[in-house]
């Protein structure tokens, strides 16, 4: 049933993608490549794992395993708004409602038998020990074989080098489950694809920057972070490139993302991945635009093909998530100038600690050069727990604010 | 700095995996600082609120300036909640010695050979410190030190398990609170007190026996209120417990960090490292420790916000079920005043054990 809901899903993108061929479509094709890799994990064709966000996946892509980080499953169906009964069922199996409603909906759609069964499991310590946790989990509610990559906080010689030989365990773990080898030529031509779609986002990011800016607050939710799916592959090649055309293209036209742009946002860490009305409320009214999210950027050097994992471990060390808060402040305070912002929203996921955990540590941060953060409390998964009307109010405060400096 | 126990500096740490014996080995006490203090709530400001109490009751310690002079403090990634208190750290105690030691969550020998290095870092960082090189022949020394400590910790559990221990549970995490504090000599007097004392007391409590598992539970009244309900606290697997005073297991041969590090990798773990072959084996070992001891039910005590256990405990309850053994739940915030709330669950836990 999933498997042609999802099928259905990308065949609809595709018709409307091809009547606008000359368009860069970006939205549609980034939306496309989500419903094709949602398709394959339910066609029970290729091999599929479940992964860490911090896993390699143009590695994985490169052997042939169709697969996901856990969050992604769960932001699909909160997207949907389907999450809601999975957060619930998961609850009621003595998941706590104060753990991170990404992993409670996972854990609650695999109890009711609707996550595809992976054939292995691939966990990492970055970002979080709830998201390990819930790889744990799964694990043994589907009695599959699970691998760990542990990954060091700080970027050492010595903690690359760890990663690295881990990842170079992890070949052998697959490779195990899979009964194929690495093919080393398919590996090098997905660490060139890697370094091409990095390359390009870098240049659509640099658009991205211009005042006023050619994106608007949806173009490139949850970008950053799923486009990693797609790394090693033609298909990250392609949405980069979409989006970059797309944001020249609006650049030489006078086109802005959002019209007589007055303020310029940044969104810290994740989106609230519900239908909700506060990116509406900011543009129209407000005329602020989202310009920037903390992990839509390229935080990693390209990597070298001849020694792929040393350059895939120091990627996953790098990742904003996963390095000490004040190299995490550092970041965000490079986009702040980079973006020319004028303020920033850190929705302070319930349930997330490595990552609001902090939220005053970021305030102040941030503060140091000026930049006011809005710290919101709300759950980016649980409709169940989002009180619109104070969101709505603390937002226009903030915004009046930002006008009034 | 002199040499006598009161004035030895004090090395801070804050996990159960933190190495004792290389802070004591470098000539440092190793002090735990207890999420226990009268000092306003203050780390709201830099911590979100749910985030986990023990690492925000130390912040306070820290922001209100509840804490002795230390010369440092080691700080272990085992968590989301420590990684942030550590950052907090930073930003309020800047001219503090910091280190973060990254935890493998796992322990296979890749990780254990990882954390030696870790470990190495540390030596190496506490030697700077100090400015006196740790020589191996003093790790040597503090490791046979505090194996000592555990040994007569043993034999105070065995004493507990047989409800021969006077004061009970709570005179033992008042000794356990002691050991985690202070210089090795005043540890080992303490101990070895509390076991002349039991050649001279009789056979005192006759509570029903619980095994006591969790994270953080350092306030000795939190004892005397299970015990207060009927509950014999008989053995314990807390981070500040028995888990801390478990005997690092070394050989002849091998490198010295590396055997510290597998000690510290493979005893009784938090639910944070475990073993990705038997993935959520943590409830099995709890019910097999549970029955080992004689327990006849199960109290399970974590901290509100503690993600590596919020995530394992369904399949603790379930396994428990299975296996007939009654357990409670109870989640508290390093505030005597949250457990008491939960006396009448507590009282007819042991009533219904009775």
């Amino acid at each position: 049933m999933m498997y042609e809901y999802f099928k259905e899903m990308a065949s609809g993108i595709e018709a409307k993608i091809l009547q606008e061929p000359d368009l860069p479509n970006p939205r549609k094709k980034y939306a496309l490549a989500t419903a094709r890799l949602s398709s394959r994990l339910y066609a029970g064709k290729d091999p599929v794992a479940w992964g860490g966000i911090a896993v390699p996946f143009d590695l994985l892509n490169a052997m042939g395993v169709t697969s996901c980080f856990v969050e992604f499953v769960g932001a699909a169906l909160a997207s949907s708004g389907m999450a809601d009964p999975f957060l619930e069922e998961a609850e009621q199996a003595g998941f706590g409602g104060d753990t991170c409603g990404f992993h409670r909906s996972v854990i609650g759609a695999a109890r009711k038998g609707i996550m595809p069964e992976p054939d292995f499991l691939i966990a990492s310590t970055c970002p979080c020990s709830g998201g390990i946790a819930v790889l744990e989990n799964l694990a043994h509610m589907f009695n599959k074989d699970l691998f760990v990559l542990n990954v060091p906080q700080e970027k050492s010689e010595q903690n690359v080098q760890y990663l690295a030989d881990q990842i170079k365990d992890m070949v052998a773990f697959v490779a195990h489950h899979t009964g194929e080898p690495l093919d080393e030529d398919r590996l090098r031509r997905a660490v060139e694809k890697t370094n091409t779609a990095r390359e390009i986002m870098q240049d659509m990011y640099r658009l991205a920057q211009k005042v006023p800016s050619p994106t608007d607050g949806r173009l490139l939710i949850n970008f950053g972070i799923v486009i990693l799916l797609f790394l090693g592959t033609d298909s990250a090649i392609e949405i980069a490139q979409a989006y970059k055309d797309e944001f020249r293209a609006r650049i030489d036209n006078g086109i802005q993302g959002v019209p007589d742009e007055k303020l310029r946002l940044l969104w810290i860490q994740n989106r609230i991945q519900f239908k909700n009305p506060l990116v509406d409320l900011l543009e129209n009214e407000y005329k602020a635009n989202i310009v920037s999210d903390e992990l839509n950027d390229i935080y990693w050097e390209p990597i070298d093909p001849d020694d792929p994992f040393t350059g895939m471990a120091r990627r996953a060390i790098s990742k904003p998530l996963n390095v000490n808060m004040q190299s995490r402040i550092r970041h965000l305070q490079k986009l702040a100038r980079n973006y020319k912002l004028d303020g920033a929203i850190n929705p302070c996921h319930w349930g997330c600690r490595q990552g609001t955990g902090a939220r005053g540590l970021i305030s102040d941060g941030l503060k140091e050069i000026n930049v006011p953060v809005l710290n919101l409390e709300v759950d980016c998964m649980d409709t169940r727990n989002f009180a619109e009307g104070q969101l709505r109010t603390r937002l226009e405060a903030f915004v009046e604010m930002l006008e009034n400096r | 700095m002199t040499n006598t126990p009161e004035h030895i500096a004090k090395i801070g740490y804050a996990c159960a995996y933190a190495p004792m014996v290389l802070i004591d080995a470098a000539g440092y006490t190793p002090y735990r600082i207890l999420p226990m203090s009268e000092c306003p709530d203050q780390a709201g400001q830099l911590l979100h609120d749910n985030l986990c109490p023990h690492v925000k009751r130390i912040l306070d310690r820290a922001i209100g300036k509840d804490l002795p002079d230390l010369a440092g403090v080691v700080f272990i990634n085992s968590c989301d909640a420590m990684r942030r208190v550590c950052d907090a750290w930073r930003q309020v105690r800047p001219d503090e010695n910091i280190i973060l030691l990254d935890l493998p969550a796992i322990s296979d020998d890749a990780a254990v050979a990882f954390f030696a290095k870790e470990l190495a870092r540390l030596a190496e960082a506490l030697s700077e410190w100090s400015g006196r090189t740790i020589p191996n022949n003093d790790i040597e020394t503090s490791i046979v030190q505090y194996n000592h400590l555990s040994e007569l910790f043993a034999r105070l559990r065995a004493k507990l398990r047989q409800g021969r221990l006077p004061g009970g549970s709570p005179a033992m995490q008042t000794l356990y609170n002691s050991a985690m504090t202070a210089p090795f000599e005043k540890s080992l007097t303490r101990l070895r007190q509390a076991l002349a004392e039991l050649e001279s007391k009789t056979p005192e409590s006759d509570g029903i026996p619980v095994f006591l598992f969790g994270n953080v539970l350092a306030d000795p009244a939190a004892f005397s209120l299970f015990e207060s309900c009927g509950a014999r606290i008989i053995e314990d697997d807390l981070c500040t417990g028995s888990r801390l005073f478990t005997a690092l297991e070394i050989n002849g041969n091998e490198d010295l960090l590396l055997q510290v590090s597998r000690s510290l990798l493979t005893r009784s773990p938090c639910a944070r490292t475990f073993d990705p072959a038997q993935p959520l084996k943590m409830a099995a070992d709890i019910l097999n420790r549970a029955q080992a001891c004689g327990a006849r039910g199960v109290i399970g005590q974590t901290i509100k916000f503690c993600d590596p256990y919020l995530d394992r405990l369904p399949m603790v309850r379930e396994t428990l079920r299975q296996a007939g053994m009654p357990l409670l739940l109870l989640e508290g915030d390093c505030n005597l005043r949250s457990i008491e709330q939960q006396r009448t669950r507590i009282e007819a836990f042991i009533e219904m054990l009775g």
